[in-house]
């Protein structure tokens, strides 16, 4: 009787790798008044594992890569009949890219979510590869990349997975024998057993520009640099750019011959205390240190203190 | 130590069932064999050859035989040949215009054409060659002496 030693069910990557199709004819027959039947004997063909792979990419915009780095989402797909592990690497160096970025991560995906999560999902160091996948079975892939310091502000790049599988790859028809799963063969499909698929992402940068002016104020408005007259510098820092700036510290020194005047330290139009307290900033003899909170593109911010010459 | 000694007898009665069930000794012999169908290009020619199934996968084409032969000094008639189909195959349609096709598991028979079976929504559909669960060919008369082959393609699933 026909039967299998594994499932028959349908399977978009084929029968399973190991299962036996055994095959067995009856005949049954007259002979003169009597009857007779015979049955065949059994020919079985193992099935042999056939490896193919498919890569995707689920990142449907390009993904930013700002302070924090960009994580591009791939899925792995095992479309071949037996399980398998494949090899991972990403190359971020793609004809047309306007820069080329440097790959700092690939991650598995544990819980299957579609998020990067750094204490949740799987990291894999270089030329690392996925768990062993049933047939059919996905696994999402993160890279995590970050633009290099010569890229600008919203210029584009690509990063190319490819997947391979572990047993080995080559043109469709290659066989590596008893590589196979249940000890058969295996045997290279119509993908090569590689695959693989391009995911973008955009650089998002910031910069900052920053110009210092000067008011003078006397006793006698002339407007004139004369002893005892006030002066309030006010340096402004203009970001440009769509990403964002962290931690920028602003800080000058007092000039020679003058004198800080107590409280005159503002952010924007708030006053600062002169002491190093909770607030952003401070100043004295020394000079005056600002720390601004993180900036977006587009905005300006302005710190001001005064002076009086001696 | 009853339960061993039923268990010898069940074991022998499955190893000489076929043999039992056919007394007196068969007077056709019955012998399945399968080949793959492997295509060679040469020069630039395709052509298929059949060979050994060392290496098998989804999507190849295997070509099952069962070879027949009068063993007996008297013509044999009415020689029924029932082949299950295994379920990791799907039989190749050129199988399906020699043979009877049983798209039920073995109780019911016809030509592919004319056989329905369910569409898995409470109706039924046209068979497709993917539904023959079993295939059955029948040759009037066998002269003393006298062998044939019958024989079906079938992909793998």
């Amino acid at each position: 009787m026909a039967s299998l030693s594994i499932s028959d069910a349908a399977h978009a990557a084929g029968v399973l790798a190991g299962t036996l199709i055994e095959n067995t004819a009856t005949a049954t027959y007259k002979s003169g008044i009597s009857t007779g039947s015979v049955t065949s004997n059994k020919v079985t063909v193992k099935v042999d594992e056939l490896l193919n792979v498919a890569v995707t990419t689920l990142s449907t915009a390009p993904a930013v890569a700002g302070n924090a780095p960009a994580v591009l989402v791939y899925s792995v797909t095992n479309s071949g009949n037996g399980p398998e592990a494949f090899d991972l690497a990403a190359d971020p160096k793609v004809a047309g890219n306007a820069f080329d970025g440097t790959v700092t991560q690939l991650a598995l995906d544990t819980d299957d979510n579609g998020i990067y999560e750094a204490g949740i999902d799987t990291m894999l160091g270089a030329g690392a590869a996925t768990q062993s996948l049933a047939p059919d079975k996905s696994v999402k892939v993160f890279v995590l990349v970050t633009a290099p310091a010569g890229a600008t502000d919203a210029q584009t790049s690509q990063v190319r997975l490819t997947a391979l599988a572990a047993t080995g790859t080559g043109t469709p028809g290659t066989s590596f024998a008893g590589k196979g799963e249940g000890g058969g063969d295996a045997v290279v499909g119509l993908t090569s057993a590689s695959a693989n698929s391009l995911a973008s992402l955009i650089a998002s940068l910031a910069a900052v520009t920053l110009t210092k002016t000067a008011a003078i104020t006397d006793q006698f408005n002339t407007a004139k640099p004369v002893p005892g007259a006030t002066v309030t510098y006010t340096l402004s820092a203009k970001i440009t750019g769509t990403g964002t700036v962290e931690g920028l510290h602003i800080n000058d020194g007092i000039p020679a011959g003058t004198t800080y005047v107590p409280g005159s330290l503002k952010l924007g139009t708030s006053a600062l205390t002169d002491a190093d307290d909770t607030d952003a900033g401070k100043a004295g003899t020394s000079g005056i240190d600002v720390t601004l909170p993180t900036l977006s593109g587009g905005t300006t911010s302005n710190v001001s203190f005064a002076v009086k010459i001696n | 130590m009853k339960a061993k000694f039923l268990a010898a007898i069940l074991a022998l009665g499955l190893l000489s069932g076929p043999a039992y069930a056919a007394a007196p000794p068969s007077a056709v012999a019955l012998k399945g064999s399968v080949q793959l169908e492997k295509t060679v290009t040469v020069d630039g020619t395709s052509r298929v050859e059949l060979v050994e199934p060392k290496v098998v996968v989804p999507g190849d084409k295997l070509l099952f035989t069962t070879s027949y032969r009068n063993d007996s000094t008297a013509a044999v008639t009415d020689f029924v040949v029932t082949n299950p189909v295994p379920g990791a195959v799907v039989v190749s349609s050129d199988a399906l215009s020699t043979a009877e096709v049983s798209v039920d598991g073995g109780k019911t028979w016809g030509l592919i054409a004319a056989l329905k079976v369910s569409d898995g929504k409470g109706g039924v559909r046209a068979a497709l060659a993917g539904d023959a669960t079993h295939l059955r060919w029948t040759i009037p008369s066998i002269a003393p002496g006298a062998s044939g082959k019958v024989e079906y393609h079938a992909i793998v699933r």
